[in-house]
């Protein structure tokens, strides 16, 4: 442009030369990465080596030799001597390990379980949605109710069916705020009030409308659900995979409200208060989750009345909920400890009182620093669950040993173990790269890399 | 219209409120509550066991502690025989359990530190396979750890298969029944080696300590390291070699089914180690990772400025802040490695809570005195561990203006 | 706020008392409870051949199931009112005691203690069983006394693991116990060679030797080192409960002894002049009276579960994994020389 033009004997770089061929392209890249130097090239070729010696023992064990149709696991012996895996037998069982003794024809119940949840949940990644505390707020503390009643059925009492029937009105609340926020651009709540006209009005009188429209789907819920006529499927006969999400659902589930509230009390200024937290926190923290699964099924039945005699599930996920709890607590004093003491002492001069205090300031900061401890404890309590079969409830891994108790299937081990490991593997996989996501995303902008 | 009836009883409703919103008058209140809570809870308790008991016809009490346990244990490093109380076994379970956490703690944190490294390595390959092996090994539940490489081990050879016998020098054996190595027999003199090696240990303190003076009062160092190990090895190994080696191996060796002699660990043993090790180090690795991560790097550069060579700039500048994040997750480490060698019942290794809250609890049915038993060994273990951390903590704490 | 987290404390354990079944009230006999409940809660163990197995449907079936059987077809007429309820054995006296389970019935040995100090009663025996060992064949072992110094896989919990240590304190063995958690894992790891024998009730050696992948190369050795008489168990003190439990079991055992079979119950019924068939059967006389049951309920056990005979045969027998020889053995009947006698029904 002008200035090239001012002066020819102005100082005008010479182009680069390009850098040297064993730099760049996949030359470079594997000097660079792999053979940097002497000890570079040596661990280089060591894990090569182990790579290898994986690979060829997976393919050969779990493909090559590995048998995939046989009635029984001697058909399995007779042809590979048991140098490969039987895969046969996790097709037979497979059902087995899913639902457990879960009757075939009523599994429709548990898919249809399932499937609520996640549709309850998909919003939350949906960007236009509102809301979306409240949406996974009313997810976790009323959808344990509905899925009860729907996995249990028969007459499953009063208390049941009310809480199931409001669990039912807020999914549908959800699905159809969902439903005006993309159809009309506006939430559900100001939808309903301006529908009934009282948009000019106080606001204050806006939570009456919320309320009669929840009261009107509550009452609809309330005679769907007496309609329904489901036959009761005892406890003692759940099982497989979808006993294990159910153990470890209640108890991540339960584990963040009661966990916060163990740690508040632990942070409190109310001697007995704190005194009492801080020894439930540290008993149940200090001793391994299998020796409170056996204080469940052998203590418990002493402590409690003969009548009264809970089913050993329901012990069971008390005992997994006090465990989680008290992990949980530790977890968010952590997180307690590291929001600012300024933060405290802005609400206060706000004029806030504690629980608004915590709920709009502190916590919201408290949680979102802990979020990889969070999702790392929610993942040690479905990996913890596992020790339930050790007890005797047929979670996944005790279906598994079963099935190699069966006279057909004598000596089926080794597979069942490898399909719950695999199982376990992307369930948990799953989790930790959304909690590096969630990190990244929202837990931005406190310092972190 | 509720708007204007509102106004009218609000004035009583805030005095009303105010008495309840005092904080004194408020908090005697919850904490009465609580208290009364947990107290009706224990008596409740209590109560219906005690009605269970005297229905059933079973007593409590820790009477059945001195009787005979009656059942052998597979391997233990103190002395039981069966014939043994029950005392025997709950001392018996806690040094079993005692010994395979120490050892899985050394090595953990050992591979701990090197995977965490490798995982912050430039290798492309070696920082894949950490990170691959930190993902598989974590997203696994130990219990499957465990069952898989104890199913996995039953592959080694077999004590009577002299061919594929993996030994090493003929005097160290794994196969299938555990790991053979050679016991060490104190010969007459020997406690004066020891004596020697303790009298090195408090010498090479005492040296340290010298040293940490002159240096501060003349600014010129001393080697107080390297002295300190020849005193620590030196004393001894001139005792020993004094007195004419005190100390004879007894070594194994295959007689009828088994090697008999030498000192020995079970299969679940090692199976049950190398699942501890290699499920713990991957949150030991994350701990160190996490924690060279956190030293900024303006630190190494300001340490570089004021002239540090690197190794110096290491152990003086990162590694002391480096811990600072990597010890509290290691501890609690260390207390999941305690708690979750009680995971040893899935595969028969004798820890505490498979040969008490297991077989003795079964043979003898005195459930509330033995989980309490059990429960109170934890506690103790996790409580020290975690009085230690705190003391720790209080230390590096940075000191804050 | 406030209310929200009380909920959410709650939630936990509301959820877990929503399962809560109706109140058992102690007053009640165990055979009312169960008619007005309309359903058995027998309690079998964690699966095991032969015995108590689960199928890939989720069904129970085996010897110690039949027993349940036997007692749903007593009470109900039908055989398959039962709620199975599978627990480990470390709980399995604990679900009984506290009213959990109606009746046990899962390989549990009887002994003086268990009878008398864990508030259970003993009815009566349906399979003898004895402990025993087995090895592999290049061992070059014959009898377990040259077992000396030799690791032993053993399950624990069970009296096998005593009886292992008695007989090896008394033999002076020196045997060396590996206990498992899991049959699994204790077989896969005496395939391998983990241990030189193993050693369990010699009615499952059969069938941990049909896990092998070669199952020539292990021999059962000859000696029975334990009395193990296996059979149903109830709660003490409710006699009634006790006989209905009993005496289903010895109408299995009566019924192979006088030939009445679930194929040719419907003709002897109808032609049978014997009189304690007719007894039995509930043509004639009142002997279900005592026992609170309708006449036919004999009837029932034998026309839908079988006699003693069939049920062996089909789980037990030489044809299936057990392969437990019948003929001659203590499990045969007393007129054969065996030891399964059932009293008269008179």
């Amino acid at each position: 442009m002008t200035d090239a033009t001012q002066s020819d004997t102005a100082f005008r770089p010479k182009p680069s030369l390009p850098p040297p061929a064993n730099t760049v392209g996949a030359v470079g890249w594997l000097r660079k990465n792999l053979f940097g130097g002497p000890v570079d090239t040596i661990l280089t070729v060591v894990s090569l080596y182990l790579v290898y010696l994986i690979v060829q023992f997976a393919i050969e064990y779990g493909i090559i030799n590995a048998i995939w149709s046989a009635d029984t696991y001697r058909e399995c012996l007779d042809i590979n001597r048991g140098e490969g895996a039987c895969w046969a037998g996790i097709g037979v069982w497979f059902n087995s390990m899913m639902y457990g003794r879960y009757p075939d024809e009523e599994q429709w119940r548990v898919n249809l379980g399932g499937i609520i949840l996640l549709l309850w949940l998909i919003p939350f990644w949906l960007p236009k949605i509102t809301g979306k505390i409240q949406i996974g707020m009313s997810a976790v503390l009323t959808f344990p109710f509905l899925g009860a009643a729907l996995f249990l059925g028969g007459e499953f009492g009063i208390f049941l069916h009310v809480m199931a029937s409001v669990a039912l009105t807020l999914f549908a609340a959800v699905w159809l705020h969902v439903a005006t926020t993309y159809v009309f651009g506006r939430s559900l709540a100001e939808l309903l009030v301006s529908a009934t006209g009282f948009a000019g009005k106080d606001d204050r009188l806006h939570k009456y409308v919320l309320l009669g429209a929840f009261g009107v789907g509550f009452v609809l819920s309330l005679v769907y659900l007496g309609s329904w006529d489901l036959v009761e499927i005892p406890t003692t006969i759940w099982g497989g995979l979808f006993l294990t999400l159910v153990i470890s659902g209640i108890g991540i589930a339960s584990a963040l409200p009661n966990g916060i509230l163990l740690a508040l009390g632990r942070r409190s200024k109310m001697p007995v208060i704190r005194v009492f937290c801080t020894a439930f926190i540290e008993l149940f923290r200090s001793v391994p989750l299998i020796t409170i699964l056996f204080m469940a099924v052998t203590m418990m039945p002493l402590f409690l009345p003969v009548e009264l005699n809970p089913p050993k599930l329901a012990m069971v996920i008390v005992a997994v909920c006090i465990f989680a709890a008290a992990y949980m607590a530790e977890t968010v004093r952590g997180g307690l400890q590291a929001v600012n003491k300024g933060q405290y002492e802005a609400a206060q001069a706000m004029g806030l009182n504690f629980w608004k205090m915590m709920a709009l300031i502190v916590m919201p900061q408290a949680l979102k620093l802990m979020i990889p401890n969070i999702v790392g404890s929610f993942m040690g309590l479905m990996k913890d669950t596992t020790l339930v079969s050790i007890i005797g409830l047929y979670d996944i891994l005790l279906m598994g040993k079963a099935a190699g108790q069966n006279p057909n299937w004598l000596g089926f081990h080794t597979e069942p173990l490898l399909f719950t490991a695999m199982f376990f593997f992307v369930l948990c996989f799953a989790m930790s790269k959304y909690s590096q996501h969630l990190e990244r995303t929202i837990g931005g902008g406190y310092g972190r890399r | 219209m509720a708007v204007v009836d509102k106004a009218g009883p609000r004035k009583d409703a805030r005095s009303f409120s105010e008495i309840l919103n005092d904080e004194r008058y408020r908090s005697v209140f919850y904490q009465v509550i609580v208290a009364l809570a947990v107290i009706w809870t224990a008596n409740y308790l209590i109560t219906n066991t005690a009605e269970n008991l005297q229905a059933r016809g079973m007593s409590a009490g820790f009477g059945f502690l001195g009787s005979t346990a009656g059942f052998s244990i597979a391997w233990s490093i103190i002395d039981y025989e069966a014939g043994d109380t029950y005392f025997d076994v709950y001392l018996v379970g806690i040094a079993n359990t005692l010994i395979v956490s120490f050892f899985a703690i050394i090595a953990t944190t050992f591979f701990g530190f090197i995977v965490g490294v490798m995982r912050l390595s430039k290798n492309f390959l070696v920082s894949k396979l950490a990170s691959a092996f930190v993902e598989v090994m974590r997203n696994v539940p130990l219990l499957l750890h465990i069952l898989f490489w104890f199913t996995l081990s039953a592959a080694l050879p077999s004590p009577r298969d002299k061919e594929n016998q993996i030994a090493l020098f003929d005097s160290v054996f794994l196969n299938n029944r555990g790991l053979y190595v050679p016991a060490p027999v104190p010969g007459e003199g020997f406690n004066i080696v020891v004596i020697m090696a303790l009298i090195g240990i408090a010498a090479a303190y005492g040296v340290s300590v010298w040293a940490k003076k002159r240096q501060l009062d003349t600014g010129q160092k001393f080697p107080a390291f390297w002295t300190g190990v020849g005193l620590i090895i030196g004393l001894p190994l001139v005792a020993f070699v004094a007195l004419g080696s005190p100390l004879s191996f007894d070594y194994p060796s295959l007689q009828g089914f088994n090697f008999q002699g030498g000192a020995d660990v079970p299969r679940a043993f090692c199976a049950l180690l190398f699942a501890l090790v290699l499920y713990h180090t991957v949150f030991m690795a994350e701990a160190v990772r996490a924690g060279i991560l956190s030293v900024s790097h303006g630190q190494t550069e300001a340490s570089y400025s004021l002239g540090l060579k690197p190794s110096w700039t290491l152990r003086l500048v990162v590694i002391p802040q480096a811990m600072r994040a990597v010890v509290p997750p290691m501890i609690s480490n260390w207390m999941n490695v305690v708690k979750n060698s009680s995971l040893a019942i899935a595969i028969g290794y004798p820890d505490l809570v498979a040969v008490f809250m297991q077989t003795s609890l079964n043979q003898s049915g005195h459930a509330i005195e033995i989980v309490a038993m059990v429960m109170l060994f934890y506690m103790t273990v996790s409580l020290t561990i975690s009085a230690a951390l705190n003391y720790y903590n209080k230390i590096v704490q940075i000191k804050e203006r | 706020m406030k209310k929200v987290s009380l909920l959410a404390l709650g939630a936990g354990f509301l959820a877990s008392l929503a399962f809560t079944p109706e109140p058992v009230l102690a007053q009640e006999s165990t055979l009312e409870i169960v008619k007005n409940r309309g359903i058995l809660r027998c309690q079998v163990g964690t699966p095991a051949p032969g015995f108590y197995s689960l199928s890939d449907d989720g069904k129970w079936s085996g010897f110690d199931v039949e027993n349940c059987r036997a007692i749903s077809a007593a009470i109900f007429g039908d055989p398959d009112k039962i709620e199975y309820q599978s627990v480990t054995s470390a709980v399995r006296f604990t679900a009984m005691a506290n009213g959990e389970s109606d009746v046990l019935s899962r390989t549990t040995t009887w002994t003086l203690f268990r009878d008398t100090q864990l508030g259970l009663d003993f009815t009566t025996v349906n399979f003898y069983d004895g402990q025993g060992f087995m090895v592999s064949n290049d061992l070059g072992v014959s009898s377990a006394m040259e077992l000396a110094g030799a690791t032993v896989c053993v399950l624990t919990g069970t009296t096998t693991e005593l009886n292992l240590t008695d007989y090896s304190r008394t033999n002076s063995l020196d045997m060396q116990p590996v206990v498992f958690e899991d049959s699994n894992v204790r077989d896969s790891t005496f395939f391998s060679g983990g241990c030189d024998a193993v050693t369990n009730d010699k009615s499952g050696l059969a069938s941990i030797r049909a896990k092998a992948p070669d199952q020539s190369i292990f021999t059962i050795l000859p000696e029975t080192i334990s009395k193990e008489p296996l059979g149903p168990v109830v709660r003490q003190n409710d006699s009634q409960w006790n006989d209905i439990v009993m005496w289903s079991v010895f109408a299995m055992v009566n019924a192979e002894e006088l030939g009445i079979s679930s194929s040719n119950i419907d003709e002897i019924k109808a032609s049978s002049t014997n009189p304690e068939v007719k007894r039995m059967l509930g043509v004639e006389g009142d002997l279900n009276k005592g026992l609170g049951l309708e006449p036919e309920w004999a009837y029932n056990i034998i026309k839908m579960v079988g006699n003693y005979g069939e049920n062996y045969e089909e789980y037990m027998g030489a044809k299936t994994v057990m392969n437990i020889p019948r003929p001659g053995s203590v499990n045969d009947l007393w007129t054969r020389g065996g030891l399964m006698y059932s009293p008269p029904f008179r």
